[in-house]
C-alpha cells in the first residue's frame, strides 16, 4: 500500500488549520507549507492512481466501521482520476498565487491559503466520500470556503457576489439535506454502495422526488442553468486563481455528485434523458450568454458554464462513449479553462472594470500571456491539434453512436458562438491599440510556470491524446460497473 | 512509410524554428522558411509512391496517410504554387512587420493543405482542415485591418463548413465504427436513404465554403483581400482547391451512386454557374485590385465547381484542369497586386496608372495571366473553358452554358480593368519613381506564365494526370490514349488542334507586327502618353487625362437591377438578429439575487410537477 | 511539308479574297448611308485608296510595345477567324484551318483580337480610347449572350460543334438552318448587329463623343493593319454566318452575293438610328434577341 485515500482528506484540512498558526512562526510559511502538501498529495494520488489501475479500487473505512454503518472513502479509477485532476489544478493554482499574494499583504494570504486548502478538502471529500451525509458536509465545507473567496477582495462588488453564492448555496443545501432525508426515511442508511443495492425497493415517487432534490441542490453548484445565477457573478469577482478553481475545483466536484447519484445510487433511467436537456439549456443559455459579455471573466465564467452543461450532456448519453467523452471534457475544461482565467486575469489585472476592450494590444506588453490565452482560446474552442478538440470529438463520437443527431447538430452550432466570442479576444489581444490608461502588469515568475505548464500539456494532449486516454478509458469503465462498485465496497469487512 | 512522418516533422519543426530565428537573424529566418517549405515538396516528390500507405493510431482511433493519382494532383497545386509563393514571400516580406507570424502560418497552411490530401481517413482530414482553417484565419488578420467583421466572418463560415462536415464523419463513423474514407465509400451503398442524403450534404457545405460557392461565398471577398498577398495567392490559388478536391471526392465516390444525385449535381451546377456570374458582376465594380480579384477568384472556383458538377468525364477534366489553372494564374496575379503594392503602396485603381514601363516583369506575368483567366486562346485557360463548354452542352445543361459565357464575357471587362488600371492609360508624375520588384517575386510569377503557356498547347501535360487521377476514384477512361497529344476533344468527336493554332497565331501575329515596325523602327520614336491627340488638341502638362474612377459604369448600369440584393446583407441582418437574441439571453441573468432564488424554486417546482413526463 | 506551304498558300491567298471584298463591301456601304442620308458620299473604291495612302506612311512614333503590338492582335484574329471558317463548301482550295477548331474556339478567338488591341489603345493614355474600349466590352457582354444561344441551339440540334458539321447537316437534309432553325437565325442576325458596331450600336467608335475611340490614337501603318482587319473580319463573319444559317456557298460569286445580302441587314438598319446609350444597347440584346435566343433553344430542344 502506497498510502490511504484518507490523507487526501486529513493532510489539507490539517494544513488549513495549521497555516494560522505556522504564519506565526514564520510568515512565509503560509506559502510554503500548502504547495508542499499539495505536492505530496500529487505524488500520493499518482500513485494510488496507477496502483488502482492495475489492482481495483481502495476502498477505506473510517474508524473501523465497516460499510454500510461507516463512512468509507472510495479511491476508484474513477473517483482517483478525478481526485488528480483537481490536486493538479490545486497545484496550479497554488503555483501561480505563489507570489501574487504577497502583494496583498499577510493577512488576506493566510485566509487565502487557508481557504484554498478549504476548497480542495472539500471537493476532494466530495469525490472521494461513499457516504451521502458526508457528502454533504464536504460540499459545505466547498461552499464555506468559496463564499470566503469570492469575497476575497473586499470590495461591494465582490461582498455582493460572495452574497449571491451564499444565499443559493444555503437553498442548496437544503435541498440537499432533504433529498438525503427522504432516501434515509425510505432505505435507513446513508452509504452509496447500500442505498445503490437496495435503491428497487424505494417507491418510485419518493426515488423521482429525492433524485429531483438531489440534482437541484447539486445543479446549483455545478452551476446547472437556471440555478447558476450565483456563478458569473462569483467568477468575475472572485481573484482569478480563485476562478480557475471554481472551474476546476468546485464544479467539478459537483458535477462528480449529480453523476455519482444518477449512475451509481439510483437506478432511474428517465435521468439520463433529463441530464441531457438540462445540459443542453445550459449549453446553449450561457454559451448565448457570453457573447454578449463586456467583461472579460463574466465571459469565461458563462464559457465555463456551458461546458459545462456540454460534460452533463455527455454524461446523459449514458453509454461508456458519453462518459468517456464527458471525463476527457472535463480534464479538458479543467486544463484550458484554468489557463484561461490565470492569463485572462493578469490581462485585465490593473483595469478597474476589468472589460474585454482593456486587452486591446495587451500581446505587445505580455506576449507569453497573450500567447498563452490565445492558445487556451483556440484549444477551448476545439480546433485541432489542440487538447479541447479530442474531447470534443469524442463527445460528437458518443452523440452519434447514442443516435442525438439533434443534440449533435446543436453542440456544434453552439460551437461557433464559441468560437466567435473567444476570437473576438484573441483578436483584440493581437490587433488592436491598447488603451491609453490601462496599465499593463507583468506576470509573476511562478504565474508564467503554470502557465506554461497548462499551455504545455494542452498541446501535449493535443498532438498525443494516448497519454491520457488510457486512464480516462478506465475511469469511464469504473464509472459504467455499478454492482462493483457496489460490491467493492460492500464486500469490505472491518 | 517513414516520409510522411519527416515531410511532417520537418514542415512543423520548421515552423517553430522559423517563427523563433526571426529573434536571431533575419536571413536565417528567410532560409528556414524556405528550407522548411522547399524541402518537405522535394522529400514528397522523390521519396512518396503511389500506393503504400501509412497507418498508424491516435487516441484509439486508426489513421492512414497515403496518396493515390487523384490526390497527388492536388499535391503538385500546393506545393507547386507553395514552394513559388514561398520564393515570393522572401522577397514580399521583405522589411515587414511580424515576419515570423507569417512564415509560421505560412508553412502550417501549405502542410495542412498537404495533410488533407494525403489523408485517407476522415479524422486526419478533419484535424488538417481545421489547422488549414486557423493558419489562413491568422493570416486573413494579418494586417489587423477590420478584423472583427472580416475574420470572424471567415472564421464562421469555415466553422460552418467544418463542423457540417464533422457532423457527418460523426455519423459516418457511427455506422461503420472506422473513420477510413475507404470504408465510409463501402458502406455508403448500404445507407439508410436519408443518410444517403443528409452525408454527402454535410461534406458539401464544409467544401462549399471553402471553395467560395454562392451563397456561402460572403466570406471571401474581404478575406482574399485582406491577407497578405504572397499568402493570397496561395490561398485563392491552392486552399480553396481543398473544396474542390472534397466535393470532387464526395461526388465521385458518394453522390454517383445515388439515384438521386443527379439532384446534388444539377443544384451545385447551377450555384456554380450563379457564383461565377455573381462574382464577375461583382468583381467588375470593384476599384480594388485585391477585391477585384478576391471576387474574380469566387467566380472562377464557380466554373470550377460547374466543372465538376457536371460530373460527365469531360466535366470533371475541365474543372480539375481549371482548377490547376486557376492556382496557376491567380496565384500569379495576386502575386502581381502584391509587387505593385510593395512598390507604390497601395492597389488601388483610381490611384494607380501606367506602370507598363516601370514594372514590364510584372506586367508581363500580369498579362499572361489574365489572358488565361479570359480563357483566350492559346493559353491554358482556355482549353479549360473549352471542355468546360464542351461538357456542358453535351450533357444537355443548355441554359447553365449561357448563364456560364455570360460570365466569362463578361469576365473581359474586369480582365481589362485590371491590366489597363495598373499598367496602362497616363503615366503619372507620381509613380515616376516605382522600380520593378525584385528577382524573387519576379521570378515565380514568370516561371508560372510560362506554365501557363504550355499548358496553353500541351494540355495533356496535366490532363494525362488528371485522368489518371480519375481512374483512381472509379472512372471509365475513355480518352487516355488521346491526351499524348495537343488535342482536346468533346464526346461528339469534335475537336481542337492546339499546336497548328498556336503555330498560326506567332505567325500572323509575328507578320503584322514586323509589318508595322519594320521599315524604320529606329525612326519611330516614344512618345509619352500626354503626347497625344484628343480630338486634334493637345493636351496641356498638367491636364488630368487619367480616366480610372466610373471605369465600368456603363455595364453597371445595364446589370444595376441584379446587384441591387446581396446575400452579404441577409446575412448581416441575419446576424444583428441573432445579437439581439443575445443580448435578451444575457438578460435572464438580472443579476439580482431574488431572481437567481426565484430560478431555482421554480426550476425544482417545474421540474417536480413534471416528474412523471421527465423520469 | 508541302503541305504545309499548300496551307500557307491557301491562306494567303483566302486573305487577299477576304481584304479586297472586306474592304469594297466597307466602301459600299459608306456610299448606301450616304445615299440613304441623301449625300453623294465617296466611291465604293475610296476605302482602297485610304488603305494604300495610310499603308505608304512612315511610322514616326509610338507609346510602347503595347501600342506596338494592339494592331498585330487585332489582325490575329481576323485571321484566324477567317482561317477556321470554311469559305468555300466542299471545296479544297481554302481547307485552311477548318478541321482544326469549333465553334467554341472560334467564339474565343473572335474575343483574342479586340481584347489584344484594347491593351494597345490603352497605352496610348487616351481617355477616349479607353472609354471606348469599356463601351465595347461591354456591348459585347450584350450580344454574346443571344449569339451564344443561338449557335448553342445549333449544336445541340444537331449534335456538332463544328462549323464544318453544321455545314454538313445541312448539305444532307438540303434546306438551310435559317429555315429548319428560324429563330436561331433571328436571335444570330441581331447579335449580329452587336458585331458590326453600325448605328445604333456605333458605341465604340462614336465618332462625335470618343473621337473613334480605341483607334483614336493610331495613324499610319496602325491603322491601315486595323483598316485591313476590321475588313477581312467583317469578311469572316459574314462566311461563318453564311456557313451557319444559309448552307455555305459553293462558289464565289454565289458567297458575294449571300454574303452582302446579309451584310445589308446590319447597314440598312442602323442608317437611320440615332445611337443607343451604352446600356440601352446591352440591354437592347438582353430583350428580343435573347427571347429569340431561349425560343431557339426550346426549338432545338424539341427537335433534338
Amino acid at each position: 500500500m502506497v498510502g490511504t485515500p484518507v490523507l487526501f482528506v486529513a493532510i489539507p484540512l490539517l494544513a488549513a488549520f495549521l497555516i494560522p498558526l505556522l504564519g506565526m512562526i514564520w510568515k512565509e510559511l503560509v506559502r510554503i507549507v500548502p504547495g508542499l502538501v499539495l505536492m505530496y498529495l500529487m505524488v500520493l494520488s499518482i500513485n494510488l492512481l496507477n496502483h488502482v489501475l492495475v489492482s481495483g479500487p481502495i476502498v477505506e473505512v473510517i474508524a473501523g466501521w465497516a460499510p454500510p454503518f461507516g463512512i468509507n472513502l472510495v479511491f476508484s479509477a474513477f473517483s482517483g482520476f478525478l481526485v488528480t485532476l483537481m490536486i493538479f489544478l490545486g497545484l496550479v493554482v497554488w503555483l501561480y498565487s505563489y507570489r501574487f499574494k504577497r502583494n496583498v499583504g499577510f493577512e488576506p494570504a493566510k485566509k487565502y491559503f487557508l481557504l484554498l486548502m478549504m476548497l480542495i478538502t472539500g471537493a476532494v471529500g466530495i469525490v472521494l466520500t461513499g457516504d451521502i451525509f458526508n457528502m454533504f458536509v464536504f460540499i459545505e465545507i466547498t461552499g464555506i470556503s468559496g463564499y470566503g473567496l469570492t469575497a476575497f477582495y473586499t470590495g461591494r462588488d465582490s461582498a455582493e457576489a460572495s452574497f449571491k453564492y451564499l444565499m443559493l448555496g444555503s437553498i442548496a443545501s437544503t435541498l440537499l439535506l432533504l433529498a438525503i432525508m427522504i432516501l434515509y426515511s425510505q432505505l435507513g442508511t446513508l452509504n452509496m454502495a447500500e442505498i445503490a443495492s437496495k435503491i428497487h425497493t424505494v417507491n418510485p415517487t419518493y426515488k423521482v422526488i429525492s433524485l429531483i432534490l438531489f440534482i437541484s441542490a447539486l445543479g446549483i453548484e455545478a452551476e446547472i442553468f437556471p440555478l447558476n445565477g450565483w456563478a458569473p457573478d462569483a467568477y468575475a469577482e472572485a481573484p482569478g486563481p480563485v476562478g480557475a478553481a471554481f472551474a476546476g475545483i468546485v464544479v467539478k466536484a459537483s458535477v462528480y455528485a449529480i453523476i455519482r447519484y444518477i449512475f451509481t445510487i439510483f437506478d432511474i433511467s428517465g435521468a439520463y434523458s433529463f441530464l441531457i436537456i438540462i445540459g443542453m439549456m445550459t449549453l446553449i443559455i450561457a454559451e448565448t450568454a457570453a457573447i454578449r459579455q463586456d467583461k472579460l471573466k463574466r465571459m469565461l465564467a458563462y464559457s465555463s458554464i456551458g461546458q459545462m452543461g456540454l460534460v452533463l450532456v455527455a454524461f446523459g448519453f449514458g453509454t461508456e462513449e458519453g462518459v468517456f467523452a464527458a471525463l476527457f471534457l472535463m480534464l479538458n475544461h479543467a486544463i484550458i479553462k484554468s489557463l484561461l482565467f490565470l492569463s485572462g486575469s493578469y490581462l485585465v489585472y490593473n483595469s478597474k472594470d476589468k472589460k474585454i476592450v482593456e486587452v486591446n494590444g495587451m500581446h505587445k506588453f505580455l506576449p507569453i500571456t497573450s500567447f498563452l490565452f490565445a492558445l487556451g482560446a483556440f484549444a477551448i474552442v476545439g480546433l485541432p491539434p489542440f487538447a479541447g478538440f479530442w474531447s470534443k470529438l469524442s463527445v460528437l463520437t458518443a452523440a452519434a453512436d447514442s443516435h442525438m443527431l439533434f443534440v449533435l447538430a446543436l453542440v456544434l452550432i453552439v460551437s461557433v458562438i464559441e468560437l466567435v466570442y473567444y476570437l473576438r479576444v484573441v483578436n483584440r489581444i493581437y490587433f488592436f491599440k491598447k488603451g491609453e490608461n490601462v496599465d499593463p502588469k507583468k506576470p509573476t515568475f511562478n504565474a508564467l510556470l503554470a502557465m506554461i505548464v497548462l499551455g504545455a500539456l494542452i498541446l501535449v494532449i493535443g498532438f498525443y491524446p494516448d497519454v491520457i486516454t488510457g486512464v480516462i478509458h478506465k475511469a469511464s469503465a469504473d464509472l459504467m460497473d455499478k454492482t462493483k462498485y457496489i460490491n467493492d465496497v460492500l464486500s469490505i469487512k472491518q | 512509410m517513414e516520409t510522411y512522418s519527416i515531410i511532417f516533422a520537418i514542415f512543423l519543426g520548421g515552423a517553430v524554428l522559423t517563427y523563433f530565428a526571426g529573434k536571431l537573424n533575419s536571413i536565417l529566418q528567410d532560409i528556414l522558411f524556405l528550407g522548411s517549405v522547399l524541402v518537405p515538396t522535394y522529400l514528397f516528390f522523390s521519396g512518396v509512391s503511389f500506393g503504400s500507405a501509412m497507418p498508424f493510431s491516435l487516441e484509439g482511433i486508426s489513421l492512414l496517410w497515403g496518396i493515390d493519382h487523384y490526390s497527388w494532383l492536388f499535391a503538385l497545386i500546393v506545393l507547386g504554387l507553395g514552394s513559388l509563393a514561398a520564393v515570393y514571400a522572401i522577397g514580399y516580406m521583405k522589411g515587414k512587420e511580424r515576419k515570423g507570424y507569417f512564415y509560421f502560418n505560412f508553412i502550417l497552411s501549405v502542410m495542412s493543405m498537404l495533410g488533407i490530401v494525403v489523408s485517407q481517413d476522415l479524422i486526419s482530414f478533419f484535424i488538417f482542415w481545421e489547422i488549414m482553417t486557423w493558419s489562413s484565419y491568422l493570416m486573413v488578420i494579418y494586417n489587423g485591418k477590420d478584423i472583427q467583421r472580416v475574420g470572424i466572418k471567415y472564421f464562421v463560415f469555415s466553422a460552418i463548413g467544418a463542423y457540417a462536415m464533422l457532423m457527418g464523419i460523426v455519423i459516418v463513423h457511427s455506422i461503420t465504427h472506422t473513420f477510413f474514407i475507404e470504408d465510409m465509400i463501402q458502406a455508403y451503398g448500404h445507407m439508410s436513404l436519408q443518410l444517403q442524403i443528409w452525408i454527402p450534404i454535410l461534406f458539401l457545405i464544409a467544401f462549399a465554403v471553402k471553395a467560395a460557392m454562392m451563397p456561402l461565398h460572403v466570406w471571401a471577398p474581404g478575406a482574399y483581400s485582406n491577407a497578405p498577398m504572397a499568402y493570397t495567392s496561395l490561398f485563392s490559388g491552392a486552399l480553396s482547391k481543398m473544396g474542390v478536391y472534397g466535393m470532387v471526392l464526395i461526388l465521385v465516390t458518394l453522390v454517383s451512386r445515388l439515384p438521386q444525385g443527379i439532384w446534388f449535381r444539377e443544384v451545385l451546377a447551377w450555384l456554380g454557374g450563379i457564383t461565377a456570374a455573381v462574382g464577375t458582376l461583382w468583381a467588375i465594380k470593384q476599384d480594388d485590385a485585391k477585391k477585384l480579384l478576391a471576387y474574380s477568384s469566387v467566380a472562377q472556383l464557380g466554373y470550377i465547381i460547374t466543372g465538376v458538377a457536371i460530373g460527365t468525364e469531360l466535366g470533371m477534366l475541365a474543372g480539375l484542369f481549371l482548377a490547376v489553372m486557376h492556382a496557376l494564374f491567380k496565384g500569379t496575379l495576386f502575386m502581381a497586386v502584391g509587387a505593385i503594392e510593395k512598390q507604390t503602396g497601395t492597389t488601388n485603381f483610381t490611384e494607380i496608372t501606367g506602370l507598363i514601363r516601370k514594372m514590364p516583369w510584372t506586367f508581363l506575368a500580369s498579362l499572361m495571366s489574365i489572358i488565361a483567366l479570359a480563357g483566350i486562346p492559346p493559353l491554358g485557360g482556355f482549353v479549360g473553358k473549352w471542355m468546360l463548354y464542351e461538357s456542358l452542352i453535351t450533357s444537355d445543361h443548355y441554359l447553365l452554358v449561357i448563364l456560364i459565357f455570360f460570365a466569362s464575357t463578361a469576365g473581359f471587362l474586369y480582365c481589362y480593368k485590371f491590366l489597363f488600371g495598373f499598367f496602362l492609360g497616363q503615366e503619372e508624375k507620381e509613380w515616376e519613381h516605382v522600380k520593378e520588384a525584385p528577382a524573387t517575386m519576379v521570378v515565380p510569377m514568370i516561371l508560372m506564365s510560362v506554365f501557363m503557356f504550355v499548358l496553353g498547347t500541351f494540355p495533356g501535360i496535366i490532363l494525362k494526370p488528371i485522368n489518371n487521377g480519375l481512374m483512381d476514384l472509379g472512372f471509365v477512361d475513355s480518352y487516355k490514349h488521346l491526351w499524348e497529344t495537343s488535342v482536346i476533344f468533346n464526346n461528339w468527336g469534335d475537336h481542337v488542334i492546339l499546336q497548328p493554332i498556336l503555330y498560326s497565331i506567332i505567325a500572323i501575329f509575328l507578320f503584322f507586327l514586323i509589318l508595322v515596325v519594320w521599315k524604320g523602327y529606329k525612326g519611330t520614336r516614344y512618345v509619352t502618353t500626354k503626347d497625344i491627340s484628343t480630338s486634334g488638341e493637345v493636351p496641356k502638362e498638367d491636364e488630368n487625362l487619367t480616366f480610372s474612377v466610373g471605369f465600368t459604369q456603363p455595364f453597371l448600369r445595364a446589370v444595376a437591377p441584379v446587384m441591387r440584393r446581396q446575400i452579404d446583407k441577409y446575412y448581416t441582418e441575419f446576424a444583428k438578429g441573432l445579437e439581439g437574441l443575445f443580448e435578451f439571453m444575457r438578460r435572464i441573468y438580472t443579476g439580482n439575487a431574488q431572481t437567481y432564488a426565484l430560478y431555482v424554486v421554480v426550476f425544482v417546482v417545474i421540474v417536480l410537477l413534471f416528474k412523471d413526463v421527465l423520469f | 511539308m508541302e503541305e504545309v506551304l499548300y496551307n500557307i498558300l491557301g491562306a494567303v491567298v483566302t486573305f487577299i479574297v477576304a481584304f479586297v471584298v472586306g474592304m469594297t463591301y466597307g466602301g459600299l456601304t459608306r456610299k448606301i448611308t450616304a445615299r440613304v442620308q441623301n449625300r453623294k458620299g465617296p466611291p465604293f473604291y475610296q476605302n482602297f485608296i485610304d488603305a494604300f495612302k495610310l499603308a505608304s506612311k512612315k511610322t514616326a512614333i509610338h507609346h510602347g510595345v503595347m501600342h506596338l503590338m494592339g494592331p498585330a492582335f487585332l489582325m490575329v484574329t481576323s485571321v484566324m477567324t477567317l482561317l477556321i471558317v470554311p469559305v468555300l463548301a466542299g471545296n479544297n482550295w481554302f481547307p485552311n484551318l477548318n478541321f482544326h477548331g469549333d465553334l467554341i474556339f472560334l467564339l474565343y478567338i473572335m474575343t483574342f483580337g479586340p481584347l489584344g488591341m484594347a491593351l494597345g489603345a490603352g497605352q496610348t493614355g487616351n481617355p477616349n480610347s479607353a472609354i471606348g474600349v469599356t463601351r465595347g466590352l461591354s456591348q459585347m457582354v450584350g450580344f454574346e449572350i443571344p449569339w451564344v444561344m443561338s449557335l448553342v441551339a445549333l449544336m445541340i440540334q444537331y449534335h456538332t460543334t463544328s462549323i464544318t458539321g453544321l455545314m454538313e447537316v445541312q448539305a444532307q437534309s438540303g434546306t438551310w438552318l435559317m429555315l429548319s432553325s428560324p429563330f436561331a437565325f433571328i436571335a444570330a442576325v441581331m447579335a449580329m448587329f452587336g458585331m458590326f458596331r453600325y448605328s445604333p450600336f456605333d458605341i465604340v467608335g462614336a465618332p462625335t463623343e470618343l473621337a473613334s475611340g480605341p483607334v483614336s490614337e493610331n495613324g499610319g501603318k496602325f491603322l491601315f493593319v486595323m483598316m485591313s482587319a476590321g475588313s477581312v473580319f467583317t469578311f469572316a463573319k459574314l462566311t461563318l454566318y453564311v456557313d451557319l444559317f444559309m448552307g455555305g456557298a459553293s462558289n464565289l460569286v454565289v458567297l458575294l452575293i449571300k454574303t452582302f445580302l446579309l451584310y445589308m441587314i446590319p447597314v440598312l438598319y442602323g442608317v437611320t438610328s440615332p445611337r443607343y446609350r451604352t446600356e440601352q444597347a446591352v440591354r437592347w440584346f438582353w430583350g428580343w434577341p435573347t427571347f429569340f435566343g431561349f425560343l431557339a433553344i426550346i426549338q432545338a430542344v424539341i427537335l433534338k
